[in-house]
């Protein structure tokens, strides 16, 4: 009993370690940082309550965030007919402000300011499977071949999402700014 | 590598998700293609611009206070919580009882003295009746036999008396349906 205990508390501790990372995705995905926090909780608590259903063979980060997409995108179905993931809707945009002022350090400068600003707008204007990839890699950390296996769908398509959606974000970014890969 | 690479390729290259052959081969394509060369910093700019937003947002900790809690009860509610053998285990007198109970009332309600075989079961009735449809068939060839002697067809157009209204025929109910004298 005190085994199990001990492994319920490390598997605690590990769940509630990956919570800021499945709220940012989730966050991005909902566009409201109240909604974000309650599907962050219920995702962590679900992959709590069925670890037993977990296999082992595949990456535990990608079930979390796999749950949590599925999550969202009920959410998304369910949801008001209002368009909450765009920060340029005024009524979608005050909770995102608000996240933006907290998340945001002190010393960041206008430009790093002004850069999210822009990539959270051309995000929020991706269709939601293209953005759900870019999402998942950045901050699942997942490879887009584990995005594959864990939505299911063909690596090919993944990638093709995430090349049109990082064609649309790479145009925020001046091409003199850029230094390029070796 | 003379052929352009199709260009998802160039997302797994920026990705660093190719082996370190395909990544030399792809990078001396790089080299003599301009059109690779400008789709490939697209995307690369496109994963920079993700760069912008934080990574692990901070979640407030009220949020990360409810959700350790959640995972709290559920793991105590784990932890207590039986398994179903071990559920049905603490209930097994009554489970015998009820079955006992069920037995006795079966045994009240339904005596197996009440029980009476179906009339099919009955030896004699299935004689009377084979006996019956016998009598039929019998009597319905002496009739075809008779019509054949009386339109000519038969020795000198007499019927015999040893046949004719004497036969075999039952004397009982047949007999009188087809009038035959006894």
């Amino acid at each position: 009993m005190t085994g199990q205990t001990g492994d319920s508390e490390d598997v605690e501790r590990l769940l509630v370690a990956f919570s800021p990372r499945v709220y940012g995705l989730l966050l991005r995905m909902v566009g409201r940082s109240d909604v974000a926090e309650d599907l962050m909780q219920e995702t962590l608590l679900r992959a709590f309550r069925s670890l037993g259903t977990y296999r082992s063979e595949g990456k535990f980060r990608a079930w979390i965030f796999r749950i949590a997409v599925n999550l969202a995108r009920d959410w998304i179905r369910r949801r008001p007919r209002e368009p909450a993931t765009g920060l340029d809707d005024d009524a979608a945009a005050a909770p995102a402000q608000a996240v933006l002022a907290r998340d945001v350090p002190p010393e960041a400068d206008a430009l790093g300011r002004e850069r999210r600003r822009d990539v959270e707008q051309a995000l929020a204007r991706l269709p939601d499977a293209d953005r759900e990839v870019l999402l998942m890699r950045y901050y699942g950390d997942l490879t887009f071949k584990a995005i594959a296996r864990a939505t299911g769908e063909p690596l090919g398509t993944v990638l093709a999402r995430a090349h049109r959606a990082l064609r649309k974000l790479g145009d925020l970014i001046p091409e003199e700014s850029h230094e390029p890969l070796p | 590598m003379n052929r352009c690479p199709d260009r998802d390729q160039w997302v797994l290259y920026a990705a660093g998700e190719v082996s370190a052959r395909r990544r030399r081969a792809l990078a001396a394509h790089l080299e003599t293609c301009p059109t690779c060369r400008t789709e490939c910093r697209a995307v690369e700019r496109g994963l920079e611009a993700l760069t912008a937003l934080p990574a692990a947002p901070a979640v407030r900790p009220e949020a990360i206070e409810m959700l350790r809690r959640r995972l709290s009860v559920a793991a105590a509610h784990r932890v207590s919580r039986p398994s179903v053998v071990g559920r049905v285990y603490r209930y097994r007198w009554v489970a015998a009882a009820a079955v006992l109970i069920a037995a006795a009332l079966t045994y009240t309600l339904f005596p197996a003295s009440d029980v009476t075989q179906p009339a099919w079961r009955d030896e004699s009735y299935v004689v009377d009746e084979i006996t019956e449809i016998s009598a039929e068939l019998e009597m319905l060839e002496l009739n075809t036999f008779a019509a054949t002697w009386d339109s000519g067809n038969g020795s000198g157009g007499a019927v015999p008396e040893a046949i004719k209204g004497q036969g075999r025929l039952p004397l009982g109910r047949l007999a009188d349906e087809v009038g035959v004298q006894g």
